[in-house]
């Protein structure tokens, strides 16, 4: 009883949530209004129309551009208020669409003033990757000089850290290096200050190993990773290196990998065959330099170690974060060059992928050498696998793993929740086709509990073609071309059976558990498309629910208690089915 | 281990800067603990002290020479 009563507002929350999403159309701004008039009226008439509505608004439309002649489309000055009573107007019928002007913006960008003189984001390809994640929930240890909460550090987030040098909890920087570094990683954006940093909604965790002159002996260094490691750190950035190798920080570094801790250092600026220690080490991430025209830094080391490259800038361009004045302990936005500057910019994208939900630390570096805008030659190894991409990584890590954020978004994104489906869409009835997806989707979510399984594109794909087809296609017609193969797409499968012929009863042998069955029989051996079968099942279970409930017309059972036994037991048997299929994978596990 | 490094002094500016001892053979050393009358750009200098294997840096640009003592050469 329990659980039907959660599964209940389960189903209500997200009921809600799909009817008070308002559609990407009621979310854009625009000033203007676009009005395309019909290719046969005649000029003179647009001409009469044209007036006619500067007489009435007090606004002169306009050609859009020269190019807009041929294709008559004006804009003109407007608000929504406008485009409500334009539409509702006699121009209707004399145009081919009256909408919205929008205002395309690109992607976002951070309101900071000194955000333009951060060639070194743009050179990583960030922006994209924030429309997915800033780092929230990630902890990046920083093991360096310390940090001074700088004025473009007030909004960051900090977790409690330590002071090996001085051995205390106060971690405060003395030179500037450290801060500087946490900047990339976090600096607090769009905060109408200063300048970006990369997660910069992920904590920062100060810890302080190297004293004014800028040293630290391995032992400490050692002990801070441990530390980190212990107090729940998901990355560790260290801009710090030395020729030494050491057990005792090889042992560390190992710890801390086991812990799930990714470890990033950087690879050292003597222009030498072989990074520093710690880059050097295999379970640490090496970065070189890369200078603003994307070449190797003068300084940067190269060869062995070096597993990525990222920005670390040169005397044409530094790179600029909010840090103190070595001397005056004052804070100051400084230029800084160096493969220090280079690793942070993988740390805060490896907290970006931890984000986004890779947890450990191999698959992280899979994730950022696979994303990389890799380098033709590099004979040398002066760049790893390639020059870091933060969207290429963030999208790569929010591939295959299904969230019901990504469902609603591949919902949005495939015009399901546009206005216009919901009420141009006589040919289906959208919500039913809604409750069948989401059925089913609530369906694996439950199964899920039970059985922990990865969401997957065959899963979706699945629940998809189980529940309601890509149903949009059904009211898509071109001249003269047979509409049935639309209509054949446009259907799930216990609605092909009728999709052809174009008759509204479900044939029995689609509606049924027939085809899960067949399906998970053929691809229960294959470990991506088994899950396909599963989700078919998944999907043709909520689409029989909803028929049985709704429209239970099956032809030669007709449309009553029959009808609605059969269907229901069917989703029963493609439930249990799915179950079935999903329990296998928990022992093979 | 003590050792005597001869060689030009050079400011680096890697990070918020560092100091540097550069031989006649190319080899560069990071200066540790430098007094100031050391830290004079171009100066030929002796140096000696001691390479700290042990010490890892923010400046990465070579071996750590942790000075303990240095005179001026006139060249």
């Amino acid at each position: 009883m329990r659980k039907l009563v959660l599964l209940s507002l389960v189903v209500l929350g997200l009921g809600l949530a799909l009817f008070n999403f308002k559609g990407l159309a009621n979310q854009g701004e625009f000033d203007s209004i676009v009005l395309d008039f019909r290719e046969d009226i005649p000029a003179a008439e647009i001409s009469e129309e044209l007036e006619a509505i500067a007489g009435q608004y007090n606004i002169e439309p306009r050609l859009n551009s020269e190019f807009s002649t041929s294709d008559h489309v004006y804009t003109l000055r407007g608000d929504r208020q406008l485009l409500r009573a334009l539409k509702k107007s006699g121009l209707k019928q004399e145009t081919e669409f009256i909408e919205p002007n929008y205002i395309y913006q690109q992607f976002e960008v951070p309101n900071d003033p000194d955000y333009a003189k951060q060639w070194n984001l743009r050179s990583i390809n960030l922006e994209q990757a924030w429309d997915d994640t800033k780092g929230s929930g990630i902890t990046v240890a920083v093991i360096d000089t310390g940090i001074t909460q700088v004025p473009d550090l007030k909004q960051t987030k900090f977790v409690k850290g330590y002071n090996f040098v001085n051995d205390g909890i106060d971690a405060t920087d003395d030179v500037g290096h450290g801060t500087h570094v946490a900047g990339t990683i976090a600096q607090s954006t769009n905060n109408n200050y200063g300048v970006a940093g990369i997660a910069y909604e992920a904590n920062l965790m100060p810890i302080k190993v190297l004293g004014a002159g800028g040293g630290g002996t391995v032992a400490d260094i050692a002990e801070a990773i441990r530390f980190a490691a212990n107090h729940d750190a998901d990355v560790i950035n260290m801009s710090l290196g030395g020729a030494g190798e050491s057990k005792l920080m090889k042992e560390a570094i190992d710890y801390a990998n086991n812990k799930g801790v990714v470890v990033i250092a950087a690879a050292g600026n003597a222009n030498r065959n072989a990074a520093a220690y710690p880059a050097r080490y295999p379970r640490v991430i090496g970065v070189s330099a890369l200078d603003p025209a994307d070449g190797k830094a003068p300084y940067s080391n190269f060869g062995a170690g070096v597993d990525i490259s990222a920005p670390g800038g040169s005397q044409a361009g530094k790179i600029l974060q909010n840090t103190i004045n070595s001397p005056t302990k004052q804070p100051t936005f400084a230029g800084y060059q160096g493969t220090s500057m280079a690793a942070p910019h993988v740390a805060g994208v490896a907290a970006l992928v931890k984000s986004a939900g890779i947890s450990e630390p191999e698959e992280v570096l899979k994730v950022l050498k696979q994303s990389v805008r890799k380098v033709a030659e590099d004979p040398l190894n002066h760049f790893g696998a390639g020059h870091l991409n933060a969207t290429g990584a963030v999208k790569l890590a929010m591939r295959g793993q299904i969230s019901f954020r990504d469902f609603f978004r591949w919902v949005r994104d495939n015009g399901y929740l546009n206005p216009r489906f919901w009420i141009d869409g006589g040919v289906v009835t959208l919500p039913l086709k809604l409750a069948m997806v989401v059925g089913g989707y609530i369906l694996a979510w439950l199964l899920r509990n039970y059985f922990p399984f990865g969401w997957s594109w065959s899963l979706a794909s699945g629940v998809i073609a189980g529940s309601s087809g890509l149903f949009f296609l059904r009211g898509i017609y071109i001249f003269d071309l047979p509409q049935w193969p639309f209509r054949a797409m446009g259907s799930s499968i216990p609605e092909l059976g009728n999709a052809v012929a174009g008759t509204t009863s479900l044939n029995p042998i689609f509606a049924s558990a027939l085809i899960p069955i067949v399906l998970v029989a053929l691809l229960l051996g294959h470990p991506q498309w088994k899950w396909f079968a599963v989700g078919s099942a998944l999907g043709v279970a909520a689409c029989l629910g909803v028929n049985a409930v709704v429209s239970p017309a099956v032809s030669g059972l007709g449309s009553g208690a029959v009808a609605r036994l059969f269907l229901v037991t069917n989703a029963f048997l493609c439930f249990g089915l799915a179950y079935l299929a999903s329990k296998g994978e928990k022992q093979a596990a | 281990m003590s050792v005597t490094v001869t060689g030009t002094v050079e400011h680096r500016e890697l990070g918020p800067g560092t100091w540097a001892l550069v031989t006649e053979q190319g080899e560069t050393y990071e200066l540790k603990d430098a007094p100031q009358q050391l830290c004079q750009p171009q100066q030929q200098v002796r140096v000696e002290g001691e390479v700290r294997e042990d010490v890892m840096t923010f400046a990465m640009i070579g071996p750590v020479l942790e000075v303990k003592s240095f005179s001026i050469v006139n060249g």
